[in-house]
């Protein structure tokens, strides 16, 4: 019943960067699909293990290598224990899309991809039409209907939070300033879907960014990093997407570009690997990359951080804890600088959760595809958040927030979720200017 | 392997404690040593004693040979499949199932990974002391099937001093419960006599520890060397001189190298050619006292400088580096053979410099990182398994070590067992005599030697040792 169609001898992955790997096994343990299964072709070794083996020609890549790779988050936790620097997010991105264009697709996989990653997410006009859908879809109900029709896979369809009214989905719009002082200035780069889900979010990283004293300017028609298609198998519209999002903030080539969004941070930060055949756009993914940098790295820094301090009043948002999205401490090896923002709102206080470099379950379009194991991870977190007191999980992704959010509201906890932007601007002093 | 025990056994673990997919297979082919593959025919994940028992039934009904398996990080083979064998996981098996910090003991499920016990009783002020540098991931269970060892094993002593109680299930699928937490229960020391077994006795599935103390104070010193014969001698010294650190360790410049340039770095300096990694514990005067008295023994051996970790963050981390040292040789080449020997201290330097050599004429990499206090050293060798004739050079300079190692009065294994790695070398260890007694006290537990069969023991050997034996004919070891 194989219905693969790979060409003779043709490897999903580069044989060599499955050599880095010496079997240690050392990743085992925090690898959130091991841990869940206790099975090892769902660990980052067995995957590793099963791609050389595939490329050494000694399998092919069937139904039982398809479920190895598919289940696999992402989270890249294994990246932050692996001693011999195994580059596994490089090689499953390339082993998914060579998989991708050898497999027969299901159809849930099919509509995202052609849909979502094809039409919706490029551009600002197909994500407002979605997003105006979804709202329709959700004011009559009909999210509720899909989601009991659709049964395990809906799930994530109705816990997907309410679409804000249309006021609050307004892009920022933020202009350049008066030519002269360059060195306070930077792009905020608002997304494809925080405009609209989490348009408040934008507005608060831009508050709190102008009250470190930066300048921040917002991209009128860039919309879509391409994370996502890189992540599940699809690296030529990665490409495209990276192409454009290059050219778009190419012009100013001095000011970085801040993100909010953990896993687009990461993705960008590794456009050069999109480029390694491409001498030419491999230059200019290198120039564009060095300037991207993360919300809270970009504000730790002490020239920015120093007069927001001045700025920030007693914390509005109870006990936080600091959840670290996978592709801000793993991804991007970021973990000081979040912790450092909230320490210094005056007499917030922070708690640790037991393990919160653990994966949510989030894994962009994961928990739509797999909602069991999403399920599973977020109930471990949804316990450790319990036990540690917090009153408000903070977050730096917009994929992780959905996630807990929707975890929340289903265990009709108190307990709320904010981006670190909204901690901050929250937690500013008022009317000072 | 025919549907109808497979329908049994799914009907025990349940579909998710069932592999049978082809593919999901192979990933279970080898466990550290690389060298050795087998895929297996089926990977059973129970969940507790019961269903591991009626597994082990099961098998035991259809003659089916196993082995069985932790988290699969061993690095002499003992975990890697048989010929048409079954594969027993401890992977779902992770309670921790009672924490006693009064009395000092935990007992556990056996896929409980090392370092989680450590951080359970944490907060008792108690850990878990054997601390092999796979404790992130590997399972207690392995740690007693291999008596594994650890840096810190120099003053706490390997598993086996650690074991309290076990509840072990046997090749029939029989439970013996061998869990009383007495220190010294009537009768034989069966548990004494399981840990150690390689997988050969039966699977433990439940295991009680004892838990130690956490010493009121820790100093962690690194001591940097100009050479690597000079640095061994010093270990040589200490011993000596009766000085008892917790832990002696030795890293020389590939391995400081190696592990500089992984998330572990630990700032241990590249120029060096060697460095000693050593830990002191107790009370504060004692500590300062041996700490004080380490130091001329030291600077009589070429010391250049001596690092004290300032806090626990810099403990933590220097301990990581040596830990993660032998991932970090995937940087030098895809494969490496950790050899596992063992020679009186008084003969390290010696030996260090007889595996140099035996590399260097062989044109192999070879790097060193070893736990010195114990005398128990580990000679990586970095090779790539698709050249065969590297392979076959990598091979004959393990087995010169391991002679050597034998005629220095040493031994073939300090902590990762013999399994398929060094069996052949058994008959060199030991006479036809001592080989036929072992083999005796594992068909008392094992008549049919279904057990991890085909490990341990020397395959020419066992021949010769077999006749003597009543009651085994045929069977194929």
């Amino acid at each position: 019943m194989s219905t693969f169609s790979k060409e003779a001898g043709a490897a999903l992955i580069e044989h060599a960067l499955s050599l880095d790997c010496i079997h240690c096994g050392l990743c085992l343990h925090t690898c959130p699909t091991y841990q869940l299964t206790g099975n090892e072709s769902a660990s980052p070794r067995g995957r590793i293990h099963l791609m050389r083996a595939e490329a050494e020609g000694r399998i092919e890549p069937d139904h039982g290598f398809e479920e190895a790779m598919d289940s696999c988050l992402l989270c890249l936790r294994c990246e932050s224990v692996c001693p011999a620097g195994v580059s596994f997010e490089s090689m499953m991105e390339d082993c998914r899309d060579g998989l991708d264009s050898v497999r027969p697709k299901g159809w849930l996989v099919r509509v995202v991809r052609r849909i979502g990653f094809g039409h919706i997410l490029p551009s600002r006009r197909g994500i407002r039409l979605a997003l105006g859908a979804l709202k329709l879809a959700q004011v009559l109900g009909l999210t509720r209907v899909a989601s009991t029709l659709l049964g395990a896979r809906g799930r994530a369809l109705g816990s997907l939070p309410p679409v804000p009214p249309r006021a609050e989905r307004q892009p920022l719009n933020l202009a350049a300033p008066t030519p002269g002082s360059e060195s306070s200035q930077a792009w905020l780069m608002e997304g494809c879907v925080m405009p609209e889900l989490f348009g408040r979010v934008n507005r608060a990283s831009a508050t709190v960014l102008a009250a470190a004293g930066v300048h921040c300017r917002t991209h009128a028609e860039h919309t879509c990093c391409g994370a996502l298609h890189a992540h599940n198998g699809d690296l030529t519209g990665a490409r495209e997407l990276a192409r454009s999002t290059i050219i778009a903030f190419e012009s100013s080539a001095r000011i970085p570009v801040v993100i909010n969004s953990a896993g687009c941070g990461s993705h960008m930060k590794e456009y050069p690997r999109l480029f390694s055949d491409d001498p030419e756009w491999l230059e200019r993914a290198r120039a564009f990359s060095s300037r991207v940098v993360d919300f809270t790295e970009f504000l730790a820094a002490p020239e920015r951080l120093n007069p927001l301090k001045s700025r920030l009043g007693p914390s509005q948002s109870g006990t936080l804890a600091f959840d670290d999205p996978c592709h801000l401490c793993h991804g991007q090896g970021v973990r000081s600088a979040p912790r450092t923002l909230l320490a210094s709102i005056p007499g917030a206080e922070v708690v640790e959760l037991e393990d919160p470099e653990a994966c949510c379950g989030s894994a962009g379009i994961h928990s739509m595809l797999r909602p069991e194991d999403s399920s599973a991870l977020l109930a471990e977190k949804l316990e450790d958040l319990e036990r540690s007191g917090a009153q408000t999980l903070v977050t730096a992704n917009p994929g992780c927030h959905m996630q807990w959010a929707g975890g929340l509201t289903q265990a009709n906890s108190p307990k709320q979720v904010q981006h670190i932007a909204e901690v901050l601007a929250q937690a500013l002093k008022p009317n000072a200017s | 392997m025919q549907e109808q025990i497979v329908t049994q056994l799914r009907a025990i673990v349940g579909p998710e404690g069932i592999l049978t997919d082809s593919t999901a297979l192979l990933a279970y082919e080898s466990d550290g040593l690389t060298l050795k593959r087998q895929r297996p025919e089926l990977v059973l994940l129970p969940r507790d004693t019961n269903e591991t028992a009626q597994c082990m039934r099961v098998l035991h009904e259809h003659g089916i040979p196993l082995v069985p398996r932790g988290a699969g990080t061993g690095l002499s083979g003992g975990a890697t499949p048989v010929p048409n064998g079954v594969l027993v996981g401890t992977a779902r098996m992770r309670d921790v199932l009672e924490l006693n910090a009064e009395d000092r003991f935990a007992r556990v499920q056996a896929g409980v990974v090392n370092v989680d016990l450590t951080r359970c009783c944490d907060g008792d002020g108690l850990f878990y002391a054997p601390d092999p540098s796979s404790q992130m991931a590997c399972t207690i269970g392995g740690n007693v099937a291999e008596n594994s060892g650890g840096p810190h094993c120099f003053k706490y002593g390997s598993t086996t001093r650690h074991i309290l109680g076990l509840v072990i299930v046997t090749a029939t699928g029989e439970v013996l419960h061998l869990d009383e937490a007495d220190v010294d229960p009537a009768g034989f020391d069966l548990v004494g006599l399981f840990v150690g077994s390689e997988g050969m006795f039966g699977i433990a599935t439940e295991i009680t520890v004892q838990l130690t103390p956490i010493p009121p104070v820790t100093e962690t010193l690194l001591a940097i060397f100009k050479a690597l014969d000079p640095c061994c001698d010093a270990v040589s010294d200490l011993i000596a001189a009766r000085l008892e650190p917790s832990a002696i360790e030795i890293l020389d410049k590939l391995a400081i190298q190696a592990v500089e340039a992984s998330v572990f770095a630990a700032g241990y300096p590249q120029e060096a050619e060697a460095v000693l990694l050593l830990e002191v514990e107790g009370r504060e005067s004692a500590v300062e006292d041996t700490v004080e008295r380490m130091l001329p023994i030291l600077e009589a051996h070429g010391l250049l400088e001596v690092r004290r970790a300032r806090d626990a963050g810099e403990r933590r981390k220097l301990w990581a580096g040596r830990k993660g040292a032998f991932g970090a040789m995937g940087r030098i080449a895809p494969d490496l053979y950790v050899a596992d020997v063992v020679v009186p201290r008084t003969r390290l330097r010696e030996i260090v410099r007889y595996a140099t050599d035996v590399c260097s004429e062989r044109n192999l990499k070879i790097s060193n990182v070893f736990h010195a206090g114990d005398g128990n050293i580990h000679p990586n060798i970095s090779y790539d398994r698709r050249d065969e004739e590297e392979v076959a050079r990598v091979l004959e300079a393990g087995d010169l070590i391991m002679e050597t190692c034998i005629k220095y009065g040493g031994s073939l294994s300090g902590e990762h067992g013999v399994g398929l790695e060094k069996q052949a070398m058994m008959s060199r260890l030991f006479t036809p005599d001592d080989l036929s007694v072992m083999e005796r006290v594992r068909r008392c537990l094992d008549p049919d030697g279904r057990l991890n069969p085909g490990k341990m023991f020397p395959v020419r050997s066992c021949k010769e040792v077999r006749p003597q034996l009543a009651g085994s004919p045929g069977e194929s070891t």
